[in-house]
């Protein structure tokens, strides 16, 4: 059948299915965690800042982010949305944040603080905290307010310092963002221990705190084997086995053992040249968050030839450093979640390309990665993961002759990503890949 | 060049074309540097004789140059000061001194700093919260500030200049205030499109040339007799950035009077004073971190509460807004945001529930800061009005 022959344009991980078994097993044990009663937090992605702590703290932790794609896939979202426009939410907002907002109205109002019939997946239940963020977006404690309007709930706000590229380097700017980072969330234990009424155990804290690193010390391996030609790993296995190291879901020492198999199935690939996808034409990347529900389309584009082989920076784990001489463990918190900000810094400097964390990122990809082009998906009301894109697309041109293509989409309202227009737009755009090509062969580049 | 017009004509004069005195302060030596929100300590900049100089969007204009940098669905403020750095409208500048107000501004001058290029840029981080560590933090990133303008300056700045210049700018705060007073009375004596115009001048020009403009303003007003009419609606109102008094006029031109505002082109950089203490570093970076007042800070009614109370919370964070609702004598309320601006966007239905328990009525207006949105927005405030009145 053709179907059939299609859905085998990818040839995915064998190894990702236990680890992706695992993400979706430990959303069913986090949901029955917190029907028996388990204290539940909200919380913003936060690079492992608060949640190695939460996790230590043995708090059960939800996503609003996460839960605004579950709404989404599961045609829920909508209700909410027309719900927070009603509550006087500007339409312009972050669409999670407005799913949330309808969401907790309606628990708060409708459901006296319990989870309403209609929530996917168990619902977030009503939290003891709300932990916000204000890493990459104003939105991410802005939300968390404003949420005050629905439930008397505290709020704390995780401090994430990001000094400019240049300013970075300045004496002593580094040490300072650490203890900066180090001081505040040993306030933010301390403000934990009393929520809670009671204590941190500090073992706990340390063991989870080196399993998260060497988790994402593994996983970065994982994707530094990508540079091989063929790419032996396909962005449908990037995404489907992320969540695990960026939620921290599950065990994080069971997630450990399942990264180190994808490790070796990926190794074995590269050593023996097999590639994800059958002929590897073009190599491309992926930025902003996929269209989670016409994944189908990465097929196509593999049946001509795409290969995915890397996505967007901020769900990459960050380049590994050293932290085994580090004895506090807030220390290494701190010094993991600022390397997952920074970790391109240096390189931004010397080639003075100041947007460094969110920007820069994609041209030391083009090069290691050596791809052909990038797919570039702005997500309409998530500003935060589409303001850099027309600066990549810029720099791309500007710097390696990489040419992009724009597809729009969003994150809540999944209509607005059209799979049949992309497809469209694929064959102009591999002339566009071939010409440029050229134009980097003959300016002496490398690929 | 001295100025031959003075006061409110002066102040309008300046408004209308800003760059012309900056100019020819260039021309005669200063450096000009830019700096497009108010978190960027001018105190610094005037200490070391460098010229502060804000830089604010057109909305007259379309921002074609900055869909090389920003994408469509941006703070379209951002993208107004962007396009006009790429066409060169702001090439005069010799340098920048940036903060991480919002994100929307903050990831705008970084593609600004890649794209334009400048003898001096520096970004100054401005925390999320107002902890304690945070405003250790904030204080050394003054100090780096301060090393790279002075490298920037080419001279020393002591901690008498730069207390020197603390006052100077206090007095600009105080004279602003006292500018603000003449607004109580109804009518109010200064209309709300020459405030703006003043305010607009004062960002554009230095310090004791503002306060001079001031001063002559203040008499000018006091004395005059032909100043804004009595009208039913007294209004307050609370925004993103202001500069383009069309957005004024459209209320000014209804049956209401502007007596009072909160955004960053009107009150927000003059309310209060930046203490003189030994240090001077510590008092700006209490000011800046700590007492400036705009959305884009995480304010808690009591810090590290473990329990939530909203009215609680709303009184702590606008409890100001009804200070200058009662002392102007306020009987309506404009929100208004430039459209995707989360600042504004999630800080103002929290507002509204505070206005409403106040029992003062209130409308939340949105746009796209271009003329074409002109039209709608009067419409919207004249509803309003006729609804106060
Ligand atoms: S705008 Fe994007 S990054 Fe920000 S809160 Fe919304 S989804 Fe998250
Ligand atoms: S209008 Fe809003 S998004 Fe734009 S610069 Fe001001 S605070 Fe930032």
């Amino acid at each position: 059948m053709a179907t059939e022959e299609k859905k085998k344009a990818i040839s995915r991980l064998k190894s990702m299915y236990p680890l992706r078994a695992e993400v979706d097993k430990s959303y069913q044990k986090s949901v029955e965690a917190m029907r028996a009663g388990k204290p539940v937090a909200w919380a913003m992605v936060n690079w492992w800042e608060g949640d190695v702590i939460l996790k230590a703290m043995d708090l059960e932790v939800v996503y609003p982010e996460n839960f605004g794609t579950v709404c989404a896939s599961a045609g829920i979202a909508e209700s909410y949305l027309d719900r927070a426009d009603a509550d006087g939410f500007p339409t312009h907002l972050c669409g999670y944040s407005r799913n949330t907002f309808g969401y907790t109205s309606r628990m708060m109002k409708e459901f006296g603080g319990e989870i309403p019939p209609e929530a996917p997946m168990g619902g977030m239940p009503k939290p003891v905290l709300l932990l916000a963020s204000d890493i990459i977006c104003d939105a991410r404690y802005k939300w968390f307010q404003a949420l005050g309007r629905y439930m008397g709930v505290p709020v704390w706000t995780l401090e994430m310092p990001i000094p400019g590229v240049k300013e970075l380097f300045m004496e002593g700017v580094y040490e300072r963002c650490i203890n900066f980072m180090v001081k505040e969330l040993r306030e933010f234990v301390t403000f934990l221990e009393r929520l809670l009424g009671r204590k941190m155990d500090w073992s706990i804290l340390d063991e989870t705190v080196n399993t998260t690193i060497e988790l994402n010390r593994v996983w970065h391996e994982v994707n530094e084997l990508r540079k091989a030609k063929p790419c032996p790993m396909h962005s449908r296995d990037f995404w489907s086995a992320m969540p695990a190291s960026f939620f921290l879901l599950g065990d994080v020492k069971d997630t450990l053992e399942l990264y180190r198999d994808i490790y070796n199935e990926v190794k074995y690939r590269v050593d023996n040249h097999i590639g994800a996808i059958a002929e590897e034409k073009y190599r491309l990347a992926f930025s902003e968050l996929p269209p989670w529900h016409s994944l189908g389309f990465f097929d196509r584009l593999a049946e001509r030839g795409w290969n995915f082989v890397i996505e967007s920076w901020a769900y990459h784990p960050p380049i590994p450093i050293d932290l085994s001489g580090v004895s506090d463990p807030l220390e290494r918190i701190a010094r993991l979640t600022f390397q997952s900000q920074v970790g391109y810094f240096e390189g931004a400097m010397k080639e003075r390309e100041y947007f460094g964390y969110m920007g820069y990122p994609y041209l030391v990809y083009a090069r290691e990665y050596k791809y052909d082009g990038a797919f570039l998906h702005p997500l309409i009301t998530c500003r935060s993961a589409s303001t850099h894109l027309k600066y990549v697309q810029e720099m791309l041109m500007r710097k390696v002759k990489v040419p992009s293509i724009v597809i729009e989409g969003d994150i809540v309202d999944l209509r607005l990503f059209d799979p049949a227009d992309a497809l469209s737009k694929a064959e102009p755009f591999e002339e566009t890949m071939e010409h440029y090509k050229k134009v980097r062969k003959e300016e002496g580049f490398d690929w | 060049m001295v100025a031959e017009t003075k006061g409110l004509a002066r102040a309008r004069e300046i408004y209308q074309d800003r760059p012309r005195r900056a100019k020819e302060l260039k021309a005669e030596g200063k450096k000009i540097v830019g700096y497009p929100c108010i978190y960027s300590p001018s105190e610094m900049m005037t200490a070391l004789d460098l010229v502060p100089y804000r830089i604010f969007g057109d909305m007259k204009e379309p921002t074609a140059e900055a869909d090389r940098g920003l994408p469509a669905a941006f703070c379209p403020i951002m993208r107004s000061c962007l396009h006009l750095g790429l066409k060169g409208s702001y090439d005069f500048l010799d340098g920048m001194v940036v903060a991480h107000s919002c994100d929307a501004q903050e990831k705008t001058v970084h593609v600004w700093e890649c794209l334009i290029s400048s003898p001096y840029f520096h970004f100054l981080d401005v925390p999320g919260t107002v902890h304690k560590a945070s405003q250790d933090y904030f204080k050394e990133g003054l100090k780096d500030l301060k090393k790279t303008l002075e490298s920037f300056a080419g001279k020393e700045l002591s901690s008498e200049k730069l207390k020197r210049a603390i006052e100077a700018h206090n007095q600009q705060r105080s004279l602003v205030r006292e500018m603000y007073e003449l607004r109580k009375p109804d009518p109010p004596l200064i209309s709300g499109t020459e405030t703006l115009q003043v305010i607009k001048a004062l960002m554009s020009i230095p310090v004791e040339e503002g306060n001079e403009l001031l001063k002559q303003v203040i008499t000018e007003v006091k004395e005059r007799k032909d100043g804004p009419q009595k009208k039913p609606a007294r209004l307050l109102i609370w925004s993103s950035t202001i500069d383009d008094i069309s957005l004024i006029e459209i209320i000014e031109t209804a049956e209401a009077n502007l007596v009072v505002d909160d955004h960053c082109g009107g009150t927000r950089a003059y309310w209060t004073d930046v203490k003189l203490t030994e240090d001077p570093i510590d008092g700006l970076a209490y000011h800046y971190l700590v007492e400036l007042r705009c959305p884009r800070t995480y304010m808690d009614a009591v810090y590290g509460e473990t329990s939530k109370d909203y009215m609680a919370d709303l009184e702590s964070r606008f409890g100001y807004i009804k200070d200058y609702a009662k002392g102007w004598n306020v009987n309506g309320v404009i929100l208004q945001s430039v459209r995707y601006c989360d600042c504004h966007g999630f800080e103002a239905p929290q507002i509204k529930d505070y206005l409403d328990s106040l029992g003062l009525p209130n409308t939340y207006l949105e746009h796209d800061y271009s003329e074409g949105a002109l039209a709608a927005l009067r419409t919207r405030v004249q509803a309003f009005v006729e609804m106060i009145g």
